[in-house]
């Protein structure tokens, strides 16, 4: 073979390899990207992208506003019997499954079923369901154990699976008895629901991919995308690329600030920013010293520099009002707010027992390495304390060490830095998850607060079935519980995310964000122009 | 006969490496802080479903217990559930360690034509300016660590100039081809799917290169030290006094003598390689099984972390046994060392 034959081949295949393109591309692609791994079947997922998934490929009885207050959506109306033990759900006619079946009272009360036997993703929100029944086609009503007010707020969680399609894939034998895996296996790449986007190819460990589904029963925008993809994969480098190369229309939440920044500069690509709900605590150990004295502290609320947390660490961010976010239904946007004041912080150090000896009795901080902004929120909090005396020991430790230590009361440290959502979108989750003595030796209190006063007022008020009533009842505990200064409430988390907002209109990045984990990425209200985006790539 | 006992011999020794790393693993991912069922289902999931989960992975009987069900049930080919993917964990392998597989080859390719072809060359003009050339660039890609290059390789060919994927293993749209082998671009080849061959190999360049920079680069100072080194020999002073060419000498008596050291050192870099990709798996989104053992760990997912570092200690073990058997065929006298030996 001549010189010259041999150069006209590699030239050939170079020219092969660096020209081929797509085929099939969509018209106006969207794609995310997040941490995995990723799950499809509502009863196994609950993390962050397994959410974004349901929304999109799932449909549910009522669907959250921008304020997360509960909308018709399959269920078209709805009523709480008075002792508020039932609640009952009338279904649209005519929502039609991806594979063309109707979606019935059945399906309903099988999703149900389902969730609450496996025990896994939502499952935890269910607990008080006693048992489901579908009286007629487009009827379903459930009974729980004891009264629970907020029960239409757990209800976003209910992802509605088609009942045949699940029962024609059940692997038997399995771990559910005659309902074998209960389909589980099946719903692990493929999708049984109604939603707006439907399964296309989801290679497990790299990416889920969606179209839209033609036949939706509710209205989808014209510019929504037709394609959209999450991809798995946080790495900062691969995330600026892509959005370099307009690949990715928004980047995940977990992008350290530098990322940020440098993503920020490119054409085109805004920051773009919403308050989902989480809030960050320094839990305070109420039964050791010295954080069991009340003194010892409100001292240290007192001491702490809120300002320089939300102003130069956690920018964007907002101080905490108390314990519950401020965007949860349920907050009282009235109660008293901590701020820096060294000469309180000194006079109520002096009430406090360990006063005098404050050599004695350092004062444990464990905060978890990601973000890793903890660190300066931890060093801030050291150097703070600092300035009344207060000795503070930071310990960097891993989030599955943590979960350990606050196992049991001897284990936990006197303060532990951790972040909380709520389980449904109302402060009674909050409150009841972070305080309540039922939540003690789990990652979601550290003050074991183990209040019989407290248990009897939030249980209370979880059971009361009047929203007004019930919010009323939400206030009076939040001050309850700043009284009581068993945490330093030190922000309302701003989640941010770079997103494309030269051709991505993206309603959470302009105000309309919804306070519950998933929903913001719901593909039908997105949109999606292409014309813009092949501009931009010009 | 004897080469058939040699192999014989260490397939048995085989097993009882495989063994002994089982117990070892077994042991270590169990003894590890953290509650596997509990980080499988999530920190809010009910006591009951944990309890259940932790009855059907035997994690409440005592460790021996433990290690019997997984070897009897592993003896019938079942490797468990992996508590992360919810599969079995036989198929995530089936389906994670072709991928892993067709990058190392092509890494490997790489490795051994660059590094063995750089070493020659460096070792034909040793103590030149090309030597010197070619001692800088290798110290450079030994000391760079793998991840360095994949993240400048995706910041000047993904993000700059924008020529090659950053990430996958096919771009979405291009189908892929029916899996025989699992690796994309073979099967892609053996069923016609040339598109999506194209696709997979474009895929692959960076993510393969970025492996093989480190090791090719050892390859070449390796060779080249063994060239110079038999250079200086009798026999080769021999032939070049009885006037046989220089290039006949060193293409015919000098190379085949001079690649024992680098072909032993390439098998281990080779299966190293297969273990040590996952940030460059985590870099590019490649679908491996490194990054699904990383994964494993950093998730307490124990069957997944015990069938991965098997899988991972088997490789290594094959791979030995062929360097040895490439090494004993280029190389009569340890052949027949062997030989005596038995």
């Amino acid at each position: 073979m001549s010189k010259i034959m041999k150069i006209l081949l590699i030239s050939l295949c170079i020219g092969g390899i660096l020209s081929l393109g797509v085929a099939g591309a969509a018209e106006r692609p969207f794609r995310t990207n997040w941490s995995w791994p990723t799950y499809i079947d509502p009863a196994v997922g609950s993390d962050f992208s397994s959410s974004v998934a349901f929304v999109n490929l799932y449909d549910t009885l009522l669907y959250p506003d921008v304020k997360g207050n509960p909308q018709p959506h399959v269920a078209k109306s709805w009523k709480a019997s008075a002792d508020g033990l039932t609640w009952t759900f009338h279904l649209r006619p005519g929502i039609k499954f991806h594979d063309g079946t109707e979606l019935t009272a059945e399906d309903v009360k099988f999703s149900m079923d389902r969730l609450t036997t496996i025990g896994e993703g939502y499952a935890y929100l269910f607990g008080k369901v006693a048992n489901t029944e579908a009286p007629d086609k487009y009827t379903v009503a459930f009974h729980l154990k004891e009264s629970f007010g907020p029960f239409l707020a757990t209800l976003f969680r209910l992802y509605i699976v088609n009942k045949d399609l699940v029962m024609a894939n059940i692997k038997r034998p399995g771990p559910y008895g005659d309902m074998g895996d209960y389909g589980k296996q099946y719903l692990l790449t493929h999708d049984a629901g109604s939603g707006p986007y439907v399964v296309k190819e989801f290679p497990l460990e790299e990416y889920l991919l969606m179209v839209q589904n033609p036949n939706y029963w509710q209205p989808i925008n014209l510019n929504a995308p037709d394609e959209y993809k999450m991809i798995g994969t946080c790495e900062p480098v691969t995330v600026r690329t892509m959005m370099s190369r307009r690949e990715l229309e928004i980047a995940d939440q977990w992008q350290p600030v530098e990322s940020l920044k440098a993503l920020e500069k490119i054409e085109g690509v805004e920051i773009g920013g919403f308050f989902s709900g989480s809030e960050h605590y320094y839990m305070m150990h109420t039964k050791k010293p010295p954080t069991d004295d009340i003194h010892f502290r409100k001292a240290m609320a007192w001491a702490m520099d809120y300002k320089t947390v939300v102003d130069k660490i956690y920018v964007g961010s907002v101080q905490a009002r108390g314990p519950v976010n401020q965007t949860i239904p349920g907050a009282d946007p009235t109660v008293f707010q901590y701020h820096r004041n060294l000469d309180k912080a000194m006079a109520e150090l002096k009430q406090s027992k360990y006063y005098g000896q404050l050599d004695k009795y350092p004062v444990v901080v464990d905060w978890v390495s990601i973000p890793a902004d903890n660190e300066k929120v931890a060093l801030l909090f050291m150097s703070t304390m600092a300035d009344i005396g207060i000795e503070v020991e930071i310990v960097k430790t891993p989030w599955g060490s943590i979960i350990e230590e606050m196992a049991t009361e001897e284990t936990s440290p006197n303060i532990a830095g951790v972040f909380v959502a709520p389980h449904y979108p109302e402060a009674g989750s909050l409150l009841a998850s972070r305080y309540g003595s039922k939540s003690v030796a789990t990652w979601e209190q550290n003050e074991w607060l183990l209040d019989p006063k407290f248990d009897a007022m939030i249980e209370d008020a979880l059971k009361t079935v009047d929203r007004e009533e019930r919010f009323a009842k939400y206030g009076k505990i939040q001050r309850y519980i700043i009284d009581l200064c068993p945490s330093l409430f030190l922000f309302d988390q701003l989640e941010k995310h770079a997103y494309q907002a030269a051709y991505t209109d993206w309603p959470a990045a302009r105000g309309e964000a919804i306070p519950i984990m998933g929903y913001n990425f719901a593909g039908r209200f997105i949109k999606v122009y292409s014309d813009k985006r092949t501009e931009l790539l010009k | 006969m004897r080469g058939i006992k040699f192999l014989a011999k260490r397939l048995v020794y085989s097993v009882f490496v495989l063994v002994g790393l089982s117990i070892l693993i077994f042991t270590i991912a169990r003894v590890m802080p953290g509650h596997p069922a509990r980080m499988a289902l999530g920190a809010r999931a009910p006591e009951w479903a944990v309890e259940r989960l932790r009855e059907e992975m035997h994690l409440n009987e005592p460790l021996y217990v433990q290690y019997y069900y997984w070897v009897n049930d592993a003896l019938h080919g079942d490797l468990g559930m992996s508590l992360v993917t919810r599969r079995s964990v036989a198929n995530d392998i089936k389906e994670f360690f072709p991928a892993s597989l067709e990058l190392a080859l092509y890494a490997g390719i790489f490795m051994g034509i660059i590094g063995i072809i750089l070493g020659t060359i460096s070792g034909w003009y040793s103590n030149t300016w090309v030597d010197n050339l070619v001692r800088m660039i290798s110290y450079i890609g030994i000391i760079t660590p793998s991840f360095v290059w994949a993240i400048f390789f995706v910041l000047i060919f993904g993000y700059l100039l924008a020529l090659f994927p950053t990430m996958g293993r096919l771009t979405p749209g291009v189908g892929p081809p029916p899996s025989i082998t699992g690796m994309v671009t073979l099967d892609a080849l053996i069923t016609g799917h040339f598109a999506a061959f194209f696709d997979a190999l474009k895929h692959l360049l960076l993510p393969a290169i970025s492996l093989a920079l480190g090791p090719l680069s050892q390859e070449a100072r390796i060779t080249r030290s063994s060239l110079v080194d038999n250079a200086k020999k009798d026999y080769v002073a021999s032939e070049r006094s009885c006037g046989i060419p220089e290039r006949t000498i060193m293409f015919k008596y000098l190379l085949k003598p001079s690649f024992i050291p680098t072909i032993s050192i390439y098998g281990l870099d080779f299966a190293a390689i297969l273990g040590n990709a996952f940030l460059i798996e985590l870099i590019f989104n490649w679908p491996g099984l490194s990054r699904y053992g990383m994964n494993a760990m950093l998730q307490k997912d124990l069957n997944a972390m015990i069938a991965v570092i098997l899988v991972f200690g088997l490789i290594f073990i094959i791979v030995n046994i062929i360097v040895d058997l490439i090494v004993g065929y280029l190389d009569p006298r340890i052949r027949l060392g062997v030989e005596r030996a038995q």
